[in-house]
This record gives structure tokens, C-alpha cells and sequence, in this order.
């Protein structure tokens, strides 16, 4: 062990140095938006505000149409994360349980899509998105979200089919269902952590976005969250503590998201459906 | 109406073919079980007959009708399998009402249907369970169950009791032997013990390397196989295979190390036909044992007490015939007290009217007309 340290407390520090890092950010963002303009520019810098005040939080409601920006935010990231899901699924379920020739390289090309860089698809989305007459619609955002993540989520969920034993399913549809049907009625369901995971995976990776979406929505009302709190800035002024009481309002959701499904992201649902 | 054709019927992965044209009518309320070593076919022809394999060639009927196209949920039969596939996410009583919920049928038909299955199945008081609380046991009586409830024509085992202990094994194997009384269905159930099969089956279907090798019932199974193969996979200890030689007139078989037996005289026609020719001499342990003087029905030879093995009913011994280094060795069947050590000379007596030959080459039985 380095320095001659425990293997615990080695995990201890390394812990503690992720969560820091992860966090840090985050406080400070929350402590900035409960100052004043005043407070934060004052010498010497204050790190826990002297006078916290939520006039932040009541003024990003007022002074940008964040709720607008919210519930867009919402619409393209539930339905991309459903689309990319359900296509995820049926892909993930191909690539396991059908008898198809290349596997492994079809899983090695998904592998490879997903680490396209997002700025080399702009322009070719951005002119087929205009060809469509989608730009400042719904689609323009919800389409290009669920092919960027699918990749990933259909690796994800992949690795949980793997897992299903293949006589579950022969089961169900010996028992009555398609091959679609035991899909969705045992498969999916047993594999609900793997969906779950690639569900929030997907939805945060469309809830942050930011290049797209500025590229693709240039009416205000169509702005999402992320692209939204850029507004909260004046040509020459950074209202910090307002953009930043924006960013919490734009974390809320996400962190609701994730404590209401965390305990479906557990293992063991497959237990004693086989045998041992 | 619940017969089950397989007529012609082939499977190749690819350019690979693994069953090779299999014909095969199954009576309505037949036991049928298919018996083979690992990797013969037999799951993967009951999986075509499910719906769950594609046929490459032929044609598979149920009840009459054609299932070739069919999907397995139109098919009308429910199968068990070796790993139960009970769906852990739901209790007993979903899983067994999952086919009739499938179907639409009304929920007092359900509970009637899955509560009757359970009484048969003495398994009322797990229905609220999930599989995970259950014992191995247990989880094979629900997938019973759920296979019961629907009614089917036929009902396919995939070897469902290879993961049970062997007393939980003999004890489900009368539960399926009474079930089959009682419901009357037509089963057609894999399995690689041969006990299993002789035990269940009205009819044993043995396969090997894609092949059927034998279909008939278990006495002809036992006592009238039709190759090599059979007769070294039925029985336990299997039959004693030697090679031998058909003497002069068919009167006598020479076996190696000196041995000459000689022939009973209904079987000498049958064996004249083959002088000369290089055959295999096959002998049930049950056959072999001490000689009585004076037994018509047995031939006398000398031999040697090699190994010994008490099995409490009785006693198997392996036994060497005649003398020399080339003396053939078969296992005999012995009164547990023979008395019987390792080293010691033993006049064995060879019942021959139960003898067997096979092909050298092919592994065919060679028959008379009268045996």
C-alpha cells in the first residue's frame, strides 16, 4: 500500500478525494446563490454567505422564463430517454439472445459510435434537422438525444440480458407470448437495474446537453434548462449568484430523479428463478 | 386428439446437421420419453417439437394439425424445464396463472384452474410465494403446476429432475408417473438417466448423434435392443460386450482368450448364417453368475474373481473368463452371499439363452427370426 497505508483507509482517502472533488463544485454553487452580488465580489472572499438570502432564487424565476425552460427541458429528455430505451432494448435483446453473425463487431461499432465526438455531428444534423423543417421543434432535440445515447444504454442493458436465464423466456412463450411480449413481461422487467441505469443515463446526458440544443432551438420559449441559464447573463454583467440559483433550480430535478430510482437500481431481482 | 408425427424431421446449425430426419408417431396419452448421452439431440428435438427451435427440413404435427410455422404459444403444449424457469419477479400463483392471464380467461376461472393444480400438486399453501423461498422440490411441483394448468395437448420435460438429489428424484418420479395417470395427456419427456426412462416411459425413444437409434418399450428396450449402443446404455452395470467368432455349423462362438460357448440349439440356425464373420458377443450382468451344475440353461467356463463390489442386494463381481493375458472379463451378478473374494476361481455360469451379437462395424443387432 502506498505510504505504507491500510487497504481502508487507502479506499477512505480515495474516497474522500472523489466526493470532494465531486462535491465541491456543487457547494459552491449553492453557497453562491444564497449571497448577494455584493458579498461575492467583497475582499476578503466570505465562504459561508453572512446574510443568505433566497431574493436569487425568487429573481431566476422572474426575470427569465426558467419554468419555460424546465418543462422543455423535461419533455425532451423524458421522451428521448423513452424512445432511446425502447430502441436500446430491442437491440440489447438482438445483439444477446438472437443467432446473429458478426456480433462481436456490431457491439465493437456501437462501442466506437459512442465515442464520436458531438461537435463533428453538428453540422450535418443541424442541415438535416433545417431540410426537415424541425429546427425549433421537439424533435430536433429528442431524436439526435436518443441515437447519442443509445450506444450506451444498449451496451448497458446487453450486459443485464446476458444474465436472464434463456429458458425464462422460452418459458413465457411456451406460455403464450411473442418473442416481443417475453421481452417485455420477463425479460425487461427482471432486468429493470440495467433499464433503470440506462434510463438515467440517458436522461441526464439530454437533461445537460448544451450544443445541441443551442444549435437547434433559437426561440426563447423553445430554449432548454441548460441553454436557458446563458440568458441570465447581460453583455457586460455576470450575475453570479443568480446563475447559479438557476443551476440549482436545473440540478433539482435531476437529483429527484436519481433518489427515486436508486433503490430499483439493485440487483437480485433474478434470484431463485433457477435453479441454486 | 393429441398425437404427436414427427415425420422427417432435420436440424442443421448452418452447414452443420445435428438431427438427422427423425420419424416418430407419438399415441394420444402416450409416455414418451427420449434417452441419449449428452449431445445426442434429444433437447433440442423437443425444443422443435415446442416451437422454441426452428425444423430445417420435415414436417411435426400435434393433434393432427401441422405445427410447422406455428409459434410456440399456438402450439397447445406446456413444457418444464431443467432449471424450472419460474419467474422469480412473480408468486407461485402468477406464475401458474401467467399462460391463463395470457389467454384472457376470467379471473374465477383462473383461480379455479390454478387452485385445482396446486390440491394435485400439494403445493395450496406456497401460492404466495416467490420461487426464491422455495426448495428445489418445490419449485419443480410449481413448474408442474403451471404446465397443468393450461391444459395442453401435450406436455414437454426437459429433463426436469437432473438438478434434484436422488431420493427428491426418485420421489418426483412417481409424483410424474401418478400424474400421468391421473391426467392422461400425452408427455413426451427427456431425460439421460436411464432410469427415468425405464421407470416412466410407455414408449423410450434413443437417440444418438441425431439419430433414432431405437423406439420401442422398455422391455424391448432391455431385452431386445437393436445395436451396441442401446444395449451399453440401458442397464446398470450395462451389458457385457466381447468380441467372438461364430464357429462351424453356427454351433459354437468363440470368444477370446480360449473361450467356446456353446450355441442353444433354437438359436444355431440364425447363427450359421454368420460363420466366420468377426461379431460382438453381448451378456447382461444379470445373465452371468455362479454355474449350477446340471442348468441346461447355462454354459459352464472357468474364470477368475477380479474385482468385487457389495452393493448390499447382491453383489457385482468382475469376472475373468478362462486363462491367459487375452481372456475377455464381464461383469456378473451374484447373491450377496456368494462369498466371493478377488483371486479366487469361480466355475461362472453364462445364460445363453439371453446372449446378444452386433455388428462389429455398424453396432447393429444381428437377429433371428425367432429371437
Amino acid at each position: 500500500m502506498p505510504f505504507g497505508l491500510s487497504k481502508r483507509a487507502t479506499v477512505w482517502i480515495a474516497g474522500l478525494i472523489v466526493a470532494v472533488n465531486g462535491f465541491f463544485p456543487a457547494v459552491w454553487i449553492l453557497l453562491t446563490s444564497l449571497k448577494t452580488e455584493t458579498e461575492l465580489i467583497r475582499s476578503p472572499i466570505t465562504y459561508l454567505p453572512e446574510a443568505a438570502t433566497l431574493d436569487n432564487y425568487a429573481t431566476a424565476f422572474t426575470a427569465q422564463p426558467i419554468l419555460r425552460f424546465m418543462w422543455n427541458s423535461f419533455v425532451v429528455a423524458s421522451l428521448s430517454t423513452a424512445l432511446c430505451v425502447l430502441v436500446s432494448a430491442l437491440a440489447a435483446y438482438a445483439l444477446t439472445r438472437l443467432r446473429m453473425p458478426h456480433r462481436n463487431l456490431i457491439m465493437s461499432v456501437l462501442l466506437a459510435v459512442a465515442m464520436f465526438p458531438l461537435i463533428s455531428l453538428m453540422v450535418p444534423l443541424f442541415k438535416v434537422m433545417r431540410e426537415l423543417g424541425l429546427l425549433n421543434t421537439y424533435l430536433a432535440l429528442i431524436l439526435p438525444y436518443a441515437v447519442l445515447s443509445m450506444p450506451v444504454c444498449t451496451l448497458v442493458m446487453a450486459s443485464f440480458f446476458q444474465d436472464i436465464p434463456p429458458d425464462l423466456e422460452a418459458a413465457a412463450m411456451v406460455d403464450g407470448c411473442s418473442r416481443v411480449g417475453a421481452l417485455f413481461r420477463v425479460i425487461i422487467p427482471l432486468s429493470a437495474p440495467g433499464v433503470f441505469t440506462a434510463a438515467i443515463l440517458a436522461f441526464v446526458n439530454a437533461w445537460d446537453e448544451f450544443l445541441l440544443a443551442l444549435t437547434m432551438m433559437n426561440r426563447v420559449n423553445m430554449r432548454t434548462l441548460s441553454v436557458g441559464i446563458t440568458l441570465y447573463q447581460g453583455e457586460f454583467a455576470f450575475p453570479w449568484p443568480l446563475i447559479s440559483a438557476a443551476l440549482i433550480i436545473a440540478i433539482v430535478p435531476i437529483c429527484i430523479l436519481i433518489a427515486v430510482f436508486q433503490e430499483r437500481v439493485v440487483g437480485g431481482l433474478t434470484q431463485g428463478g433457477v435453479k441454486g | 386428439m393429441s398425437e404427436v408425427t414427427l415425420t422427417n424431421v432435420v436440424k442443421a446449425y448452418g452447414a452443420t446437421p445435428v438431427i438427422h430426419g427423425i420419424d416418430l408417431a407419438i399415441r394420444s396419452g402416450e409416455f414418451v420419453v427420449f434417452v441419449g448421452p449428452s449431445g445426442c439431440g434429444k433437447s433440442t428435438l423437443l425444443r422443435m417439437i415446442a416451437g422454441l427451435e426452428e425444423i430445417s427440413g420435415g414436417q411435426i404435427a400435434i393433434g393432427g394439425t401441422v405445427v410447422n410455422d406455428l409459434p410456440p404459444r399456438a402450439r397447445d403444449i406446456a413444457m418444464v424445464f431443467q432449471d424450472y424457469a419460474l419467474y422469480p419477479h412473480k408468486t407461485v400463483f402468477e406464475n401458474m396463472a401467467f399462460g391463463l392471464r395470457l389467454r384472457k380467461r376470467p379471473d374465477h376461472e383462473i383461480r379455479a384452474r390454478v387452485g385445482e393444480a396446486a390440491s394435485i400438486l400439494q403445493i395450496e399453501h406456497l401460492l404466495q410465494r416467490k420461487p426464491r423461498e422455495l426448495s428445489g422440490g418445490q419449485r419443480q411441483r410449481v413448474a408442474m403446476g403451471r404446465a397443468i394448468v393450461r391444459q395442453p395437448k401435450a406436455f414437454l420435460f426437459d429433463e426436469p429432475l437432473s438438478n434434484l438429489d436422488a431420493l427428491l428424484r426418485a420421489e418426483m418420479r412417481v409424483e410424474i408417473k401418478k400424474l400421468h395417470q391421473k391426467l392422461g395427456n400425452t408427455i413426451v419427456y427427456v431425460t439421460h438417466d436411464q432410469v427415468e426412462a425405464m421407470t416412466l416411459a410407455d414408449r423410450i425413444v434413443v437417440l444418438q448423434s441425431g439419430n433414432l437409434v431405437q423406439y420401442d418399450t422398455p422391455d424391448g428396450i432391455y431385452n431386445r435392443p437393436a445395436a451396441q449402443f442401446v444395449a451399453g446404455f440401458t442397464g446398470s452395470p450395462p451389458m457385457n460386450f466381447l468380441p467372438c467368432r461364430i464357429g462351424e455349423g453356427g454351433r459354437t462362438i468363440h470368444l477370446a482368450g480360449g473361450v467356446d460357448l456353446p450355441v442353444p440349439a433354437r438359436r444355431v440356425a440364425e447363427c450359421a448364417r454368420h460363420v466366420g464373420r468377426d461379431v460382438v458377443f453381448g451378456l447382461r450382468p444379470e445373465h452371468v453368475g455362479v454355474a449350477r451344475a446340471g442348468d441346461p440353461s447355462q454354459a459352464a467356463v472357468g474364470g477368475r474373481v477380479m474385482l468385487v463390489e457389495p452393493l448390499g442386494s447382491d453383489t457385482l463381481a468382475l469376472v475373468r473368463l478362462g486363462a491367459g493375458d487375452g481372456a475377455g472379463e464381464m461383469t456378473g451378478r451374484f447373491a450377496p452371499d456368494a462369498g466371493l473374494a478377488v483371486g479366487q476361481a469361480l466355475p461362472i455360469g453364462l445364460a445363453l439363452d439371453h446372449f446378444h451379437l452386433f455388428d462389429k462395424t455398424t453396432g447393429a443387432a444381428i437377429r433371428g427370426a425367432d429371437w
